[in-house]
């Protein structure tokens, strides 16, 4: 079975609900700590950065850990396609190591901001809803037709069309608004260059404004790939919305109602999060 | 080295008491001079410094509950057959799901950081948040929760300003302290009463998983006494944070303690924190594989001394610590600094010398402590000696030299108690408000409105566990094991102002209240904590009031059982007491225990929260109604005529309600169900209104048949003690009937829901009615700016 390596860098703190949400789709994972042996890098089929705080968010969300030995395997991992997903803490790691979007490659293109919220800033905690972008991405594509067993009896492909395209799931940060300084980027991005991911509203458009885009992220992206589409940084989080007992009642829609359905014992059944890792094992079959 | 050279012992018996004031005051040393001579007799000499310093901590308050304990034995039920550790460990233990074979135990730990917090918001609150883990995670545990019931002053009043920034400043410390671990937040209070102006409550309660063959205790292993073992301690490097923190808690603050005592309050790093957690779990892997046996205990109050020197006395050992060993974050520290300071995120271990090297390697190489943090790591400073004595050495000079036992066993007062008058009420309102001015008014009150500002800014979500999150339902649930069904349900109950007008109903109530909000998720309430918060127990009347606490959680625990199997108490497991909370003046801040429930729930998919679901289902009042207004919001808002205390506890109805709510939600014949708390009846109506995808549910209250008594209408309306409001859809009505009928419980039919999106309450004599709009607006009011 195809190993998953989700990466503990020092004070992230997803790496075990992250591993779950892997076994939960059938694919293998395991935790390496940030100053294992650069080999079991090597020879993974898939790499996770979980979210958290590596490195205490120390000079910025992300920046010290981008210059970890560990994240020059992953670099050269990703350049070989292997999928690499970063998640919260994990995309704003890949953004400051250059690694997405990588329009010129190396290059720190993007950055993660702090939240823009009407009356206040720092950490937000909430659900939200994600449509997919036009730039195609392993963790995405193959969303509804990785609805395996793993998934059943709830159908992604359904949800995705009672619900306008879209999906719910949690976001949590303090520091998630893609941004950039370059007219040249933010035009690309703009476009939906390399754009996997945008914040939506429950309708299925584009989410320009507080709470549906809750971090005030520039052309409501949520997830930015690379050319190859097999690196993707994510701030929401899947992992967390995997299972159905985790979507809350305020969700709505096609989920939320499937919530208040659910009848005893219906607790295992999948949620929306699952898609991503069912997508990821798609693609490495 | 074998005794403390002379130069070295202070001479207590030949100083004048103005000399010897003097120098207790520059020492900040809060012994009393009775207590100075008892430490004479019990070493036999004069102390050195150390340790006066050492016995000033541990015989604190905080530390020795040299007041509270002989009443906290009298009265507290501690023992159920699912108890695996009570009160007198970091963290109390019950046995809560078995799979396997395995046995799977929930870990509760519950304190104050009142003081610190008062005095610097946002690191005593962070550093509440992270002690209170700590003694989960000193368990061998996993930490799966927190919660933070907390009182704060009158935000309006003449101290408001500082009232508000304590408030914005606690709540931003919950948040940094507890997002940046990865634990998540399973709800709490915030109550707001100016006897809290000048002593805000923050009290911190942590939730916890261990398997029972691997809890780990705060004590010697046995080997101890026969081979040879190492001290180690672990983490941040030593500082003078938090030095004299735990005498700190335990004496009255003054106003300039907010410069002067700053000190006092250690210092948050729950960075350090998170990977200490996660090295300590690589390490007791190992200690289970290999079959070693080690102690582990977590360094709070009393600092290093007070850690090495208990967990030397419960394993009947001696220790010997070498402070020139000990990584300090600055040079020529003190020792009697080194000895008591509170320097946070650390731990000690007691393990076998052959182990030492493994523990050394896995905390400073595996997982580079040192490199992570200037300072940080793990460090063999001391042994474990067969003679039952603490000794210290410091630049090569023994400092310390005192029996373990001596240290450990504290001292005890027999503190007067003498009965209370209440506090004169205060005068209605003139005229008195009608009930549709006066349910807009509470609803837009500190205590009442919407508090989503607060825990929007936690993380709720981490760790995946979350079924019903704070403000979903009265109890948060969290799956308990990956995989299973069973989950977790965590609700904290208190109210302060009741319990000014009968501290022991305030006892009794903290226990209903909190037992109930675990029933109205379905959960089975399993065990309590308590966190008891008085002003000076030296005023006989404040240690009344602590006393009728303490007698009305214990009467309540007896009474309430515990219904899986009767005639057993609900457990007392673990718990605190704050005292000296009171105002610049010296005024009691109102007597506040805080109790915390968990409970189990079968199958979490049937949780469903306190928002209503549907229209035109049955809403039902489980419980009586009652016209007691006094300690209410309303109350506090308007004033009432005359005393109105509150009724006798109704054990029969509670326990039938918990069997009628614990079935109902588990069979799905009941949608929706909340307590009547802050507000009352029709402010918790209200808020199921809320709940409900906001106010996509309207109702109807039908009363207008009347209430039982002859009391103003205002006090059915919005008496805080009836019971619990339930939704039931009519298609289900007839058959929860049954149901209540089956447990005994009382209820009447109150009203039904419907498609308005308002809600129309009729009476006797006219209606009111109020539309979502004009209800959104009053609950978004204080609290939304306050934490905006």
């Amino acid at each position: 079975m195809a190993k998953v390596t989700v990466i503990q860098f020092p004070g992230v703190n997803c790496e075990y609900e992250t591993v779950r949400a892997c076994e939960a789709a059938g694919l293998e994972a395991r935790i390496l700590r940030w100053n294992a042996s650069l080999q079991s890098v090597k020879d993974a089929a898939a790499i996770v950065l979980p979210g958290g705080f590596s490195y205490q968010d120390r000079i910025r969300a992300g920046v010290v850990a981008a210059k970890d030995h560990i994240v020059d395997a992953v670099v050269n991992a990703a350049d070989k396609g292997v999928p690499v997903m970063g998640i919260c803490n994990g995309a704003q790691i890949l953004v400051e190591g250059g690694i997405v979007p990588g329009f010129e490659p190396g290059q720190v293109e993007l950055a993660l901001a702090p939240n823009r919220m009407p009356d206040r800033t720092g950490y937000f905690c909430t659900w939200i809803r994600l449509k997919r972008g036009p730039a195609k991405c392993v963790f995405t594509t193959f969303m509804e037709s990785g609805a395996g067993e793993s998934c059943a009896p709830i159908s992604i492909a359904e949800a995705l069309a009672a619900d306008g395209g879209t999906i719910p799931m949690p976001v949590a940060h303090a520091e998630g608004r893609f941004l950039t300084a370059s007219a040249g980027i933010a035009r690309r991005i703009g476009n939906g260059e390399r754009v996997a991911l945008y914040y939506a509203t429950a309708e299925g458009e584009v989410a320009r404004d507080f709470p549906e885009n809750p971090n005030g992220s520039m052309a409501a992206v949520a997830g930015v790939t690379n050319e190859a589409g097999n690196v993707l940084a994510l701030m929401p989080h899947p992992e967390r919305a995997t299972w159905f007992h985790q979507i809350p009642r305020s969700v709505g829609g096609y989920w939320g109602k499937q919530r208040t359905e659910l009848r005893a014992g219906g607790l295992f059944v999948s949620g929306p999060g699952r898609g991503f890792f069912e997508s990821l094992k798609r693609a490495l079959e | 080295m074998d005794t403390i050279q002379k130069e070295y012992l202070i001479a207590l018996d030949s100083v004048s008491k103005a000399v010897l004031d003097r120098f207790l005051k520059e020492q900040n040393l809060s012994l009393k001079p009775d207590e100075l001579d008892q430490l004479r007799e019990l070493l036999g000499r004069n102390p050195s410094l150390v340790e006066l310093h050492i016995f000033n901590t541990m015989w604190s308050e905080h530390c020795s509950y040299k007041s509270s304990r002989a009443v906290l034995k009298k009265y507290l039920p501690t023992k159920a057959p699912h108890v695996v550790l009570g009160p007198g460990e970091d963290a109390g233990v019950i046995r809560f799901f078995e799979r396997e074979g395995r046995k799977y135990c929930l870990v509760m730990a519950h304190e104050s950081h009142n003081h610190p917090s008062q005095v610097l918001p946002v690191e005593g609150a962070a550093t509440g948040i992270g002690g209170i883990v700590r003694d989960v995670y000193c368990m061998g545990a996993d930490v799966i929760g927190v919660m933070d019931p907390l009182r704060f002053g009158d935000p309006e009043g003449p101290k408001g300003a500082r009232v508000r920034d304590i408030a914005w400043g606690v709540v931003d410390g919950i948040a940094q302290y507890a997002n940046a671990l990865g634990v998540p937040n399973l709800g709490g209070e915030a109550a707001f009463d100016s006897s809290f102006d000048d002593n805000c409550l923050v009290n911190v309660v942590a939730l916890g998983i261990v398997e029972e063959a691997d809890i780990i205790r705060s004590r010697a292993p046995d080997s101890a006494c026969r081979d040879p073992h190492d001290v180690i301690l672990i983490g941040k490097p030593t500082d003078a944070s938090g030095f004299g923190g735990a005498a700190f808690a335990s004496e009255r603050l003054s106003e300039n303690d907010a410069v002067e005592r700053q000190e006092a309050v250690q210092v948050p790093d729950p960075f350090l924190k998170r990977v200490l957690s996660e090295a300590t779990k690589s390490l007791l892997d190992l200690a289970k594989h290999e079959r070693i046996k080690i102690g582990f205990k977590d360094l709070g109050a009393g600092g290093i001394s007070c850690a090495v020197s208990e967990m030397a006395a419960a394993g009947g050992v001696g220790a010997f610590v070498d402070f020139d060993k000990v990584n300090c974050a600055i040079d020529n520290m003190r020792a009697e600094v080194i000895a008591c300071s509170e320097t946070q995120e650390r731990y000690a271990m007691i393990v076998p010398t052959g182990f030492s090297a493994d523990v050394l390697r896995i905390y400073n190489e595996d997982f580079e402590l040192p490199g992570l943090y200037r300072g940080a790591g793990a460090f063999v400073i001391g042994r474990i000696t067969k003679d039952k004595r603490f000794k210290i050495s410091h630049n090569g000079r023994l400092v310390c030299d005192a029996d373990v036992d001596a240290i450990t066993t504290g001292i005890q007062y027999d503190r007067a108690a003498a009965r209370k008058k209440p506090a004169p009420r205060g005068v209605p309102k003139d005229p008195e408000p009608g009930i549709r001015e006066a349910l807009l008014a509470l609803l837009a009150s500190y205590n009442i409105s919407d508090k989503s500002k607060i825990y929007k800014h936690y993380d709720t979500e981490v760790q995946g566990r979350a079924v019903l999150r704070p403000g979903e339902a009265d109890a948060s649930v969290s799956l308990f094991l990956p995989g299973e069904p069973v989950g977790v349900a965590a609700a904290c109950g208190g109210n302060s102002r009741l319990a000014a007008v009968d501290p022991y109903f305030g006892g009794v109530w903290a226990v209903i209240e909190a037992a109930r909000n675990v029933a109205c998720v379905g959960g089975q309430p399993l065990a309590i904590t308590d966190c008891l918060n008085y002003g000076d127990p030296e005023d006989p009347g404040v240690f009344w009031e602590f006393s009728e606490g303490v007698r009305g959680i214990g009467d309540a625990c007896r009474e309430l059982a515990i219904s899986e199997d009767k005639g057993v108490p609900l457990p007392v497991i673990s718990g605190n007491v704050s005292f000296y909370n009171q105002s610049e003046k010296g005024e009691p801040i109102a007597p506040s225990p805080i109790v915390a429930c968990a409970g189990r729930v079968g199958d979490v998919s049937v949780c469903r929260g306190m928002g209503f679901k549907e229209n035109d289902s049955v809403i039902v009042l489980l419980g009586d109604f009652h016209a007691s207004i006094g300690g209410s919001e309303y109350e506090a808002l308007f004033g009432i005529a005359g005393e109105s205390l509150p009724p006798a506890p109704d054990y029969d109805m509670e326990r039938a309600l918990h069997g009628a709510l614990v079935e109902g939600i588990q069979r799905m014949l009941v949608l929706s169900a909340h307590d009547i708390s802050h507000g009352g009846l029709v402010v918790t109506v209200s808020e199921m209104m809320q709940g409900s995808d906001p106010f996509t549910v309207g109702c109807v209250l039908s009363l207008e048949s009347g209430f039982p008594g002859d009391a103003p209408e205002a006090h059915y309306l919005f008496s805080e003690y009836g019971g619990v409001v339930v939704e039931v859809p009519g298609r289900c009505w007839e058959e929860y009937r049954r149901v209540l009928e089956r447990h005994g419980s009382t209820w009447f039919e109150i009203g039904q829901t419907n498609r308005s999106g308002g809600i129309e309450v009729r009476l006797p004599e006219g209606k009111i009615v109020l539309s979502a709009d004009e209800m959104i607006r009053a609950s978004k009011g204080k609290c939304e700016r306050l934490f905006g």
